[in-house]
């Protein structure tokens, strides 16, 4: 698994505060902290639950992008807004 | 500030706001407002009383601002106000207990370690989407509103009426129940899962 990270042999595979570093990891795939990349990076290298948790955080919101069911704004919804706009001006 | 406020639009201003900062939103609107009645006919008229409180409060709009998050708002106040009300669902999980249940550390680490990222890729969109709507529809709306709509943390505070730091455990806490749902379909598909392999 993963053998493609030159640092995966040394990664601790218990993590000492999951709870904290997981809320920092799913913030930063967020796009919510600035300058986040060497943190990131540094995480990801060093620990192990904290590598498999933004691999798996990442796949879950590519996937709700991306498979997740689109529905077809039905073609008379915006007429139909449109007609009772110009009912009430 | 004040002057915005006061600030009354021309009809012709009402007009090119409505048509080129709200009507581009519809498709958002509509599939918003499916996910959350997850029924055709409540989505339309959802997103029509949406519309016509837009137009009609359309003053309060600062034109230039962010149209989208100001809609979404409206639809989400309109959907507490008067859909969920009047809907047939039986009584969701208590959300209090859901989110005390979840804010356990011991939950938080034993439901992520056996769903893995290549089972997720492997996922078909009715899985992820059926995934999605079996979450109480407060973890459901965030995670619709950060993960398919984009909006920021900062965003969604405002359309949700919370602080920020309760939107981002909220959407925490769906996401650990999200996954496990996941986990829940990986393991009756076969995907491969760290409980099965000695199996």
């Amino acid at each position: 698994m993963e053998m493609n990270e030159e640092t995966s042999g040394e990664r601790k595979l218990k993590c000492g505060d999951t709870s904290k570093c997981f809320e920092l990891l799913e913030s930063i795939l967020d796009g919510e902290i600035d300058n986040s990349k060497e943190v990131l990076k540094e995480k990801l290298a060093k620990c192990q639950p904290c590598f498999e948790h933004y691999h798996l955080e990442q796949a879950i919101r590519d996937v709700l992008k991306t498979k997740c069911t689109k529905h077809k704004v039905p073609n008379e919804l915006a007429d139909g807004i449109r007609q009772k706009i110009q009912e009430i001006k | 500030m004040s002057e915005v406020q006061r600030r009354k639009y021309s009809q012709e201003e009402k007009n090119t706001i409505f048509d080129g900062e709200f009507m581009p939103h519809i498709d958002s609107m509509y599939n918003f407002a499916y996910r959350l009645t997850f029924d055709e006919d409540d989505a339309k008229d959802l997103v029509q009383d949406t519309y016509l409180k837009a137009y009609r409060f359309i003053n309060s709009f600062e034109q230039g601002t962010n149209a989208k998050a100001w809609l979404f708002r409206i639809l989400k106040n309109s959907f507490i106000n008067e859909y969920r009300k009047k809907s047939k669902q039986p009584a969701k999980v208590d959300y209090q207990e859901v989110e005390t249940y979840y804010n356990s550390d011991d939950v938080d680490y034993q439901s992520t370690t056996d769903l893995r990222a290549e089972s997720v890729k492997g996922m078909i969109g009715d899985e992820i989407s059926n995934a999605l709507n079996s979450l109480a529809i407060d973890f459901r709306t965030v995670i619709i509103l950060c993960d398919l709509e984009g909006f920021t943390y900062e965003e969604m505070a405002k359309i949700l009426d919370i602080p920020i730091g309760t939107v981002r455990s909220r959407l925490h806490r769906a996401r650990n129940l999200l996954k496990e749902k996941l986990k829940g379909y990986a393991q009756h598909m076969g995907y491969n899962t760290e409980e099965e392999e000695e199996i």
